[in-house]
């Protein structure tokens, strides 16, 4: 496009202020939805327009298949993209905590969507480094149409219905494209149920993320000593269970599969190793159990006893993602627990194909 | 980059700027106006639902205003009951249960950005079951409290308030608070 072919930046302006004035945004330009464009999206699906994807009982309000497609085309997705949102929405909706209070909750926690499948690179989402982001457009608009989503058709909005303390860095914007290519383990998406090779998108609420920085040792149990010193930080635990998964870098991955660790085997580990001892609980006033909840309690004698805090496997969810130059994993702090399931992308309505936007696999 | 997709090719209205929110659809009217018990003259003899929801010290609290409110105020009996997800409206067995057994009804305490919401919402719902409802929420969540009030058809419906924080106060702290917020509670539920 030349310059004399550009659009009126001054109408896109007009249109990006719009958005703005009618409290539409999430605080970053929208694209303004239109319904030649909706329509391409509602094209993707053989869904109907009308057909309800999630509700919120307590707060009266619905989200349709084209209000989903609006929110979506606000967010920046391309048309193409819209089985993926409607995946990953339905994914979320599986999640108890998205289900009741959790995006009223003063926690804010950020939806984390795993993509697997041959999907990743029809649609160019990044696969390699850098993989929380930015700089990707289905990695970066995707998570973000679920946030307008929660704002726009649930209307829940920061101040009002929406209650975050302090949110978290990445909220609406952590969309992960496993790196299947160089993960030593199946994809993600196995663990939720699917067969090998379909594509499939993964949804769990976080409270944050946490590296572990280890390139110091060739020691797989050292590397996994490492990243449950992070897993078991108190400051998480309000529960008498809590739910951390791992995301490891393909180095990470490698070397424990090397020495021999399948998934099951990283997550038994964990389970047994992540936890504090009653002394330690107790100094930090979380040492007691009211029902599921912590408290603060005097009584001393548990000190010594070791409390382990990851109670299932699924509550230690593993994916393989980022690029293999560095040992660098990422520890991701689960709000409430994963359903999981993985949610397969619908067949596209006959007659259209998803077109190969040729970017690098 | 991929190529945009072409554009304007559907027939259609025109080219207006989409309403992401589904609030101006014809679906969806305006709710009616939601419906408020008749409050008696006094809690004498009055038999009081106390609905706890889990939260950090909400069961003493509200147990403590239980016993200032039959000490006090002449109520006789007392219908305990633990709203198990606190996050979510009470559901409406447990609230056609403690309609029926109860003549007036409290609630909370909501410190948190769903509970409060919830408390709210379930006085509401409360109220249309007849049964006069006071939600206690802490002073921190006013802004979503009014909110739900309002998506549930009682704008500027009416709560008592509790200066936040209540999870972290000592048992002691607990009652006080208790009986600084019973005059607001009792008007809440008398006429």
């Amino acid at each position: 496009m030349t310059p004399t072919q550009a659009p009126d930046p001054e109408a896109a302006q007009a249109g990006i202020e719009y958005c703005y004035a009618q409290g539409w945004s999430d605080g970053l330009p929208l694209v303004p939805a239109s319904q030649p464009l909706v329509a391409e999206f509602l094209a993707t699906t053989s869904r109907a327009p009308d057909e309800v994807i999630g509700e919120l009982e307590q707060v009266g309000r619905d989200c349709t298949v084209y209000l989903a497609a609006v929110n979506a085309a606000m967010a920046g997705c391309l048309p193409e993209y819209f089985p993926v949102v409607l995946a990953a929405f339905d994914a979320l909706m599986r999640e108890r905590a998205a289900r009741g209070g959790g995006w009223q909750s003063t926690s804010g926690p950020a939806p984390m969507i795993v993509v697997n499948g041959p999907v990743r690179h029809e649609l160019g989402f990044n696969t390699s480094g850098g993989a929380f982001g930015p700089g990707f457009r289905p990695n970066a608009t995707i998570p973000r149409a679920i946030g307008l989503i929660v704002r726009n058709a649930f209307g829940i909005r920061p101040h009002v219905l929406e209650q975050a303390t302090q949110g978290l860095p990445g909220r609406w914007s952590i969309c992960l494209a496993e790196n299947e290519e160089e993960s030593p383990w199946p994809p993600f998406a196995i663990d939720g149920g699917q067969p090998a090779g379909v594509s499939a998108v993964s949804a769990t609420l976080l409270r944050t993320c946490e590296f572990v920085d280890n390139r110091h040792t060739p020691d797989p149990e050292q590397v996994l000593w490492d990243i449950a010193d992070t897993i078991s930080r108190t400051g998480s635990l309000i529960f008498r269970d809590t739910s951390a998964g791992v995301v490891f870098c393909p180095e990470h991955a490698q070397m424990l599969a090397g020495a021999g660790y399948a998934k099951a085997d990283v997550q038994a580990w964990l389970m047994e190793h992540c936890g504090r001892t009653g002394a330690d609980l107790r100094r930090a006033g979380k040492n007691g159990l009211r029902g599921i909840a912590r408290f603060a309690d005097p009584d001393e004698s548990a000190d010594a006893t070791f409390t382990r805090i990851l109670p299932s496997p699924r509550h230690v969810p593993l994916v393989v993602a980022g690029a293999r130059n560095a040992a660098i994993s990422m520890v991701v702090r689960v709000f409430g627990e994963w359903s999981g399931t993985a949610t397969p992308l619908a067949p596209l309505p006959a007659a259209r194909e998803r077109p190969a936007v040729g970017l690098k696999t | 980059m991929p190529a945009l997709p072409s554009r304007g090719t559907t027939p259609g209205p025109p080219n207006l700027i989409l309403d992401p929110t589904g609030t101006t659809t014809t679906t969806r009217t305006a709710k009616p106006r939601a419906p408020r018990a008749r409050r008696p003259a006094s809690l004498r003899g009055a038999t009081v639902g106390l609905l706890v929801n889990t939260k950090q010290n909400a069961a003493p609290f509200l147990d403590e205003l239980g016993r200032l409110l039959k000490e006090r105020y002449g109520a006789t009996g007392l219908v305990a009951r633990t709203k198990v997800n606190f996050a979510q409206p009470a559901p409406d067995e447990l609230i056609k249960e403690m309609a029926a057994s109860c003549d007036v009804i409290v609630t909370g305490i909501g410190d948190c950005g769903s509970c409060s919401a919830s408390a709210v919402a379930d006085g509401i719902a409360f109220e249309a079951s007849n049964l006069p409802a006071a939600a206690i929420c802490s002073d921190a969540f006013g802004v979503t409290a009014d909110a739900m009030a309002e998506l549930h058809g009682a704008p500027g419906y009416r709560y008592a308030t509790t200066p936040h924080p209540v999870a972290v106060l000592t048992p002691d702290q607990v009652r006080e608070r208790a009986a600084q917020v019973l005059d607001d509670v009792v008007a809440l539920l008398t006429a």
